[in-house]
């Protein structure tokens, strides 16, 4: 913690007179202080905002642009304070318990919620792993490298990152990878469009040309489902309490996940201004790597290679986020010691889930040939229905003030966002539903 | 040039006046949290059961829609 000399607020240090000796840092201005301990606090809310563009994100956000250009910007506009409010949440649970979403769901609501939701999240991020390693798979497959050697390097490379017995050395891997997406702002400047039109899309919402059509809501839930996902919740607490930060880091923790939000949105809509070239030029959209590759003519090879290394990124970190919620999740629920902190030998089963996880969707990967294009899809479109309960169970814990005191539980403000969102995202859900059992609901094409 | 102060082992009643002293969360004293330990199950009244119970329902419901949706898309219901 920051503090003025002797005036430390740190918990648990002792009063001035006992001269604690601490590990840190020591500055000589307060906005230094300020600067240093966003910096030690930044990581979980960049990581589960740009983790959460894994490859099944990249996949709509580009089918979107190439099926409806830039007009589904304003989507994603909406879609940055509907992301930042919910993460907001889950920091304020993370820092007030120190405890993990699962556990808490499993404590407060008992065991049978408990096990409802901790299977529905080990199903989806299972199958969205699966989507992970399908696209490495795509992806090195069309840079001439051989899936067979590919997928398991990713696999291999992916166990090696938690296994340092150290939380700090897999953040900063992490979001080293994170701020490699930055190179989707170099693709979407080389194939931007009009500034007028990109600016007018973003900020004026409206319906593509054509209607209202079924696969314009089904992409739209997919957005939706993919912006916003459930295993975010529990990664985000999860790793709060791992990186053990205070009360006094919330401000920071909050700033971290904002930003995180900002840098998302904006690598999301770089993706999908991608796709609007495979619009502009005419190419039939099959999945990001085979647009990669009809683009070439028009863009050239380094465009070509770096939508096919992004992509590779983008499932990367999917991978390590979404098994490593899977991994703390299990972990809290069975009281396995559960921290990145550990080492192997002391925490057997929180590494043995994330490796099973990981090395379990990557088999299966090379097993069969599925429809890429149409699991990661369905995976979305599930993530998006199972997303509205789960916010549920996070606005009944954030209105417990038996567990978090009035300090930390929602205001009124909140709750009317919260269920604002909730109600949204029903609706949305609700409307595929009805697409489902009324397929001609909306015009086909 | 290091602009970065380096992390080092400080005696407090020794950091001189005017400074400030910051500490990595992972390297400070575990701080007390909200005891829960003592909590048992969220106190919910009926209607709050009824409506979590109508959730698990409606999610069992759209999962198996979800299904359904992407094996027709897939063609296994012979459409396309």
């Amino acid at each position: 913690m920051q503090g003025k000399v002797i005036a430390i607020s740190t918990a648990g240090i002792g009063t001035p007179t006992e001269a604690p000796v601490v590990r840190g840092k020591i500055v000589r201005s307060k906005w230094a202080r300020n600067l240093l301990t966003f910096l030690m606090v930044f990581g979980p809310g960049l990581i589960v905002m740009e983790a959460d563009n894994d490859a099944g994100a990249v996949s709509t956000y580009v089918q979107a642009g190439a099926q409806y250009g830039t007009k589904l910007l304003w989507l994603l506009l909406l879609l940055l304070p509907t992301c930042y409010f919910i993460q907001e949440m889950v920091v304020r649970l993370g820092i007030a318990t120190g405890k993990g979403h699962a556990a808490m769901i499993y404590q407060r609501f008992g065991k049978w919620w408990g096990l409802f939701s901790l299977f529905d999240l080990e199903a989806v991020n299972f199958l969205t792993l699966v989507t992970e390693f399908a696209a490495i798979a795509l992806a090195v497959s069309h840079m001439g490298i051989s899936p067979y050697l590919g997928v398991p390097v990713a696999a291999v490379g992916l166990t090696l990152m938690v296994l340092t017995g150290s939380y700090l050395r897999w953040e900063r891997i992490t979001v080293f990878l994170c701020l490699l997406d930055l190179a989707w702002l170099v693709i979407a400047f080389r194939l931007r469009p009009g500034l007028g039109g990109l600016v007018h899309d973003t900020l004026v919402p409206g319906v593509p040309v054509g209607g209202i059509t079924s696969s314009l809501m089904f992409l739209v839930i997919a957005i939706v489902g993919t912006t916003i996902a459930p295993w975010q919740l529990f990664f985000q607490q999860s790793c709060i309490a791992d990186k053990r930060l205070r009360f006094a880091d919330l401000t920071w923790a909050r700033l971290d996940t904002f930003l995180g939000a900002v840098f998302t949105i904006v690598v999301a809509a770089c993706m999908m201004i991608a796709g609007n070239a495979a619009l502009v030029h005419g190419i039939n959209f099959a999945d990001p790597a085979q647009m990669a590759n009809d683009l070439r003519p028009f863009v050239g090879e380094v465009i070509r290679l770096g939508i096919l290394l992004l992509m590779i990124n983008a499932a990367v970190l999917g991978t390590t986020a979404i098994s490593l919620s899977s991994a703390w999740a299990y972990g809290e629920v069975r009281g396995w010691p559960h921290s990145l902190q550990m080492p192997v030998k002391k925490a057997k089963g929180f590494y043995a889930t994330y490796i099973a996880c990981v090395a379990a969707a990557a088999a299966i990967v090379l097993i069969p040939r599925a429809p890429l294009q149409l699991i990661i899809l369905g995976v979305q479109v599930l993530a998006g229905i199972i997303l509205p309960s789960a916010i549920i169970f996070l606005q009944l814990l954030l209105n417990d003030k038996e567990l978090l005191g009035e300090k930390y539980v929602n205001q009124q403000w909140n709750n009317w966002v919260n269920w604002t969102i909730i109600v949204v995202l029903f609706a949305l859900s609700l409307i595929l539903a009805a697409q489902v059992v009324a397929p001609n609901l909306f015009p086909s094409v | 040039m290091n602009f970065m102060p380096a992390t080092m082992d400080l005696n407090m009643a020794k950091v001189p006046e005017n400074h400030y002293v910051v500490v990595h969360p992972l390297d400070d004293v575990e701080e007390q949290k909200v005891d829960t330990s003592t909590l048992g199950p969220m106190p919910m009244t009926t209607s709050v059961k009824v409506s979590l119970i109508a959730l698990r329902g409606y999610l069992v419901l759209m999962v198996l829609l979800v299904f359904y949706h992407v094996m027709d898309l897939a063609g296994v219901f012979g459409k396309h």
